[in-house]
């Protein structure tokens, strides 16, 4: 018994090493036996700032095609969500979630299973688009883009992203030109608004949204 | 595992003993001694007690704070919604009753009962089902939303799977208040646990009969993932089997038989799972260090300064400002996090080596929950490292939790302070306790482990391994 339950943590803690260790001969011929032991409860990922910490502020921003109350369509000014995460976390002893990891990750996500001409791979890449969507409608709304009532019809997401200042005792050069990265309007479906920003009017502004 | 306490206890007895047979005489008996301790003891029951404490206060109090946030971040509306959410379990297998149904109210109900799970595993009442509740609650909301969380949720998510296997609920807990109680009221009879077992643990009879029910409705509905071998119906029915047989064993066997037996298998798995938790502890340490060596960041001596200055982790830029801006201490803190944390596994070989680093490294967390934003994360770490404190250490924290206890309550007035007197914290350990329930109670277990393995308890209780005997 002893040398059994002995057995079965040696076992589980080699396959989690092996889950966090780099690529090597071992994985590499039994890749699929340890993913089937660790995942889904037992992936992790300790590579915490490593090996390099990140070096660039990336800034998701969004803007909107809107329709307002009396009919008129308009496109919004660029919202930069990031920013406004960082002002909510900016004194703030306890960060939410929600201001540190959502937009955060969604976007990680994004870039994770998309091609750098923004197209999907897969499952994945199609879940990641709808859970960005589903995000930037929903900071949309509580922004209050294109006044009271207006309803969301398209967005745009664009990814600013600047390198952050070589510290002032370093002689290293960077360069402070942010890069962009700007993915194509995206219409907003019914499935892609979040809890409460449904239209008021639905029936009325739905029949014209569409 | 940290056996250092126990080596500095093992390094006394073996000075007194310098002849040659008497020497000979210990290597022989050693590998039989090491049986004796892994299958006779659970160990490190203030370690455990700890992080039981540590994970499901962090986790408790992460959902306190997120309440106003709980739809957006894991309700059925929420921008991952129920939908997303569906397709990607659907494809990886994840354990979440948040996906049973997609109903507001059920959300409602699946995130009290977190929180309350959490309460009641903290406080150690009925530790053994509700640390099966805590991995419920703590596995249904992370895996409902897994873009939410980050490395603080990681280690919430194992370490709730592997305290399921531990008897955390040995000290600190309601469970050893309960027991303490009761043996203090059967008085010091042998067999008073059995007369009284019966009768007092009816809220670990009921608990187990309610949990059944609730699962046997889930697994007719079909709710419940996986078949026989490794899936969750497996582990769910196997663990109420567990406490199940474990009752009868204490109610109706004749002999005490198959309660020892029990007993040493609870004592083994505790002592396995234990072990796992170190280990995984030390993995965490060992990849977050290794893998910085390799980045050219980390060897120029410049990395610390550049997560100071990203917008998500920085909430006091003033404060991220000065701490940078001396290149020297920049880099001393860089190689200082490098070394720490690739140093630390091998720390564990030498206590007073270790508990430098382990003071160092609570420290650095605690610094970064303020300076980077991520007090969750640093709380999950900080309990994490506590199953490495030692135990003469530990005792004294507990014995200050009782006075200072005591202290407010007797400002509080009379009644106040007789609560405080019978809860937890007692410097006073009480006998052992915590595996499966129900109607297991301390005194049994005690003498259960006592009579299984004689001799254990002439060992010096030092360090480690220092679970009291029971008081007769």
């Amino acid at each position: 018994m002893l040398a059994l339950v002995a057995l079965a943590a040696c076992v589980h803690l080699g396959m989690v090493f092996l889950h966090v260790a780099p690529s090597n001969t071992v994985t590499k011929q039994h890749g699929r036996a340890i993913d089937e032991w660790i995942y889904p409860e037992f992936e992790q990922n300790w590579k915490l700032f490593a090996p390099n910490p990140l070096q660039q502020n990336i800034a998701v921003q969004v803007r909107a095609e809107v329709k307002a109350t009396d009919g008129t369509v308009g496109t919004t000014q660029w919202y930069d969500l990031s920013a406004a995460d960082g002002r909510a976390i900016d004194g703030n002893l306890l960060p939410s979630h929600t201001q540190q990891n959502e937009l955060r990750r969604a976007w990680d996500f994004f870039v994770a299973t998309h091609d750098t001409t923004n197209r999907p791979n897969g499952l994945r890449g199609d879940l990641s688009e709808r859970y960005l969507r589903r995000i930037v409608v929903l900071r949309l709304d509580r922004e209050g883009a294109g006044g009271p009532d207006a309803v969301v019809q398209q967005v745009q997401v664009r990814a600013r992203t600047t390198n952050v200042p070589p510290p002032r005792w370093s002689e290293e050069q960077v360069s402070d030109k942010p890069v962009l990265r700007q993915l194509p309007w995206w219409p907003v479906a019914e499935k892609d608004r979040a809890a409460g920003t449904r239209p008021v009017d639905r029936t009325g502004t739905m029949a014209s949204g569409r | 595992m940290t056996d250092t306490d126990h080596h500095s206890a093992a390094d006394g007895v073996r000075a007194g003993a310098p002849d040659r047979l008497g020497r000979l005489d210990r290597a022989d008996r050693r590998p039989a001694r090491i049986v004796a301790r892994l299958t006779g003891q659970a160990l490190g029951p203030y370690q455990s007690a700890v992080i039981r404490i540590g994970f499901a206060g962090t986790w408790l109090l992460f959902l306190l704070r997120e309440f106003p946030h709980r739809q957006e971040m894991y309700g059925p509306d929420g921008p991952w919604s129920f939908d997303l959410a569906q397709q990607l379990t659907a494809s990886n297998h994840a354990f979440t009753v948040l996906m049973w149904a997609d109903s507001q109210v059920w959300f409602e109900l699946v995130y009290a009962f977190a929180v309350f799970s959490s309460v009641l595993f903290a406080l150690g009442w009925h530790t053994r089902a509700t640390s099966v509740l805590f991995l419920v609650g703590v596995l249904s909301l992370q895996n409902r939303s897994i873009f939410m969380g980050d490395g603080g949720d990681n280690v919430i998510h194992l370490m709730s799977i592997y305290l399921v296997l531990t008897r955390c609920g040995q000290v600190w807990s309601l469970d050893e208040r309960r027991a303490r109680l009761r043996a203090e009221r059967a008085g010091e009879g042998a067999d008073r646990a059995r007369t009284d077992r019966a009768g007092t643990d009816r809220a670990g009879a009921v608990l187990w009969a309610v949990l059944g029910a609730v699962l046997a409705v889930a697994t007719l509905a079909g709710k419940v993932d996986g078949g026989f071998a490794g899936g969750w119906l497996t582990v769910l029915w196997g663990l109420w089997a567990v406490q199940g047989l474990w009752w009868s064993a204490g109610r109706y066997a004749r002999s005490d038989q198959p309660r020892i037996l029990l007993d040493v298998v609870a004592n083994v798995v505790h002592n396995a799972a234990l072990f796992v938790i170190m280990a995984e502890a030390c993995l965490i340490y060992a990849t977050a260090g290794w893998y910085k060596i390799q980045g050219s960041r980390w060897q120029d001596g410049t990395a610390v300064y550049y997560p100071l200055h990203l917008d998500y982790f920085s909430p006091w830029p003033a404060l991220s400002g000065l701490l940078s801006a001396s290149g020297v201490m920049v880099m001393l803190v860089t190689y200082g996090t490098v070394i720490a944390q690739v140093a630390f596994p091998f720390t564990l070989f030498n206590r007073r080596v270790k508990n430098v680093l382990l003071a160092g490294m609570m420290t650095e967390h605690a610094v970064i929950a303020l300076v980077l934003g991520l007090p969750f994360f640093s709380l999950a770490m900080i309990a994490a490292d506590a199953v490495f404190l030692p135990t003469s250490f530990l005792r004294r924290l507990g014995g200050w939790a009782t006075r200072a206890r005591e202290g407010l309550a007797r400002a509080c007035g009379r009644l106040s302070s007789r609560v405080a007197r019978t809860r937890l914290g007692r410097a006073l350990p009480g006998p052992r306790e915590g595996a499966p329930r129900p109607a297991e109670t301390a005194a049994e277990a005690g003498t259960a482990a006592g009579t299984g393995t004689a001799g254990t308890a002439e060992e010096p209780h030092v360090g480690f391994t220092a679970v009291p005997t029971p008081s007769p």
